[in-house]
């Protein structure tokens, strides 16, 4: 499992998601990395790619509205980078239409998914939860 | 190169490493092994437009890469593939991404183009002709390497 309690913002609908969406790439790699067919292995692939583009935007509309909720000042930069990854999601399920669904192809999303899910709720997520701390030792 | 341009990536190096895999970077002192990182070594190059411009190469050995990614995912993965060079590319792109920030608070406005990655023997064109400085660094999953070559354009 990749999820790491470090990860908790201290938000429970984030933390929630957070975990689903941990919980959803841990189980897309695994069944990636296990022997067999890549026949196989598509309904998975085609499964989290679909997932991927529903709950991230729910999810990451969600993000958006607490941290408008906290005055958040980091909200214009943060919405940037959920729109640059949207786009990033949405370019490969375009290349994988038009490659059908091409291993190599797969296995690229699926090692730059793994890397930027930890970098945004290790990194870019954990600004959210100091701006709140320091907020709250503010006053 | 000034240390201006150098001190971003480093930083930025250290502070992922931290975040993504909770591993300490230190600066490597043994010179002898500035060239040594193992039998196969993976680069990836990333180019740097704006302000400045050049080439920032990260180098890994194999059995670094494995266990970054192994650190990634809580799996096992004995062979370089295109998963782990993807996830590889990925961490040099938040690196670099992450230093450009900081050039640019420091009135410095780069940016960087999509990573590339590099096996093995293969040479990266960006680092040909220039003049390179690397910064050899350690770490409890073994060494990497990051080459610059970063000149500031006069407007």
């Amino acid at each position: 499992m990749m999820w790491k309690e470090k990860y908790r913002l201290g938000v429970p609908k984030i933390d929630e998601q957070h975990e689903e969406l941990f919980r959803r790439v841990s189980e897309f790699v695994l069944a990636l990395r296990q022997k067999g067919q890549w026949e196989d292995k598509l309904p998975k692939v085609k499964e989290t790619l679909e997932f991927m583009q529903s709950y991230v935007i729910t999810h990451f509309d969600d993000e958006e509205a607490y941290q408008l909720s906290i005055n958040y000042p980091g909200y214009e930069q943060h919405k940037e980078i959920h729109e640059q990854f949207k786009a990033e999601v949405g370019a490969y399920a375009e290349k994988f239409e038009q490659e059908g669904f091409a291993e190599d192809t797969v296995q690229q999303f699926a090692g730059k998914l793994l890397a930027w899910l930890i970098n945004h709720v290790a990194a870019s997520d954990q600004k959210i939860a100091d701006y709140v701390r320091a907020q709250g030792e503010g006053n | 190169m000034k240390a201006e341009f150098i001190n971003p990536f480093y930083q930025a190096t250290i502070n992922v490493f931290k975040l993504m895999l909770d591993i300490d970077v230190t600066r490597d002192q043994s010179k002898a092994l500035q060239e040594m990182l193992g039998k196969k070594e993976v680069g990836v190059a990333i180019d740097v437009t704006g302000d400045l411009s050049g080439c920032i190469l990260y180098r890994f050995s194999d059995t670094t890469i494995l266990e970054m990614v192994k650190i990634m995912s809580g799996m096992e993965f004995d062979a370089i593939d295109s998963f782990v060079t993807s996830a590889l590319g990925e961490v040099s792109n938040i690196i670099s991404g992450n230093a450009v920030s900081s050039l640019f608070d420091q009135n410095y406005k780069c940016d960087i183009k999509p990573p590339r990655i590099i096996i093995e023997d293969e040479k990266p064109i960006c680092l040909e002709g220039s003049q390179v400085l690397k910064i050899p660094l350690d770490t409890p999953i073994g060494k990497l390497q990051i080459h610059m070559t970063l000149k500031e354009n006069v407007h």
